[in-house]
């Protein structure tokens, strides 16, 4: 996974943060995804766990460095290495396996 | 470029999903199970043979042998029985 590919790719499992919304009340949400819809993730943090609409959100995900596997990524995403991709939650409306193929541009910042 | 992103998703899901299962959240496991199979299906990719041995093809439930999933070796054919009563079988070597 890179970060020109995380909108297309599995956000399950990912670390996310919601850094700004219409929503006053969504941002600050933070921990790890578990489950997406069309419209929503579910986000497990601290205090139990959030479903927060994409469309209203834009969201900082943690990246573990290179091409780890799942638990050494999570494992390395609380490192030093880990990189930080924004990404407007508009980008992220979709069906979950939908998502993966969309063949517009990725004009993630 | 080794693997697509169809292909990387399905592998990660397959990872997130067998995590699920040993922490046991089964259902959430059998939601990652269902989508990997989704993501296959839609880009016409074969699913890995540790997937297809893993997750049962009635219940999508993700299978941990000795806790939702019962093995068996028979005369030709290992025999997997998920909780929900579904057989599959494959042959050995």
């Amino acid at each position: 996974m890179h970060p020109t590919t995380l909108p297309r790719h599995e956000l399950a499992g990912l670390h996310v943060e919601v850094v700004e919304s219409r929503n006053a009340d969504l941002v600050g949400i933070a921990g790890d995804v578990v489950d997406e819809t069309m419209q929503t993730l579910v986000v497990a943090g601290a205090s139990g766990s959030k479903q927060v609409p994409k469309a209203a959100a834009t969201f900082r995900f943690r990246l573990g460095g290179g091409e780890a596997q799942c638990a050494s990524e999570r494992a390395s995403g609380r490192g030093p290495r880990a990189e930080r991709v924004i990404v407007d939650g508009e980008r992220l409306v979709a069906r979950p396996a939908r998502r993966t193929e969309t063949t517009t541009p990725n004009k993630w910042r | 470029m080794a693997a697509s992103i169809p292909e990387e998703r399905v592998e990660r899901l397959h990872d997130l999903a067998r995590e699920a299962a040993r922490e046991g959240a089964d259902d959430r496991a059998r939601s990652y199970v269902r989508r990997a199979r989704r993501v296959a299906e839609r880009h016409r990719l074969g699913l890995p043979t540790r997937f297809k041995r893993f997750t049962c093809d009635d219940c999508d439930a993700y299978l941990v042998p000795g806790r939702n999933a019962r093995v068996r070796t028979q005369d030709g054919a290992v025999v997997v029985t998920c909780d929900c009563g579904t057989h599959a079988r494959y042959p050995y070597d």
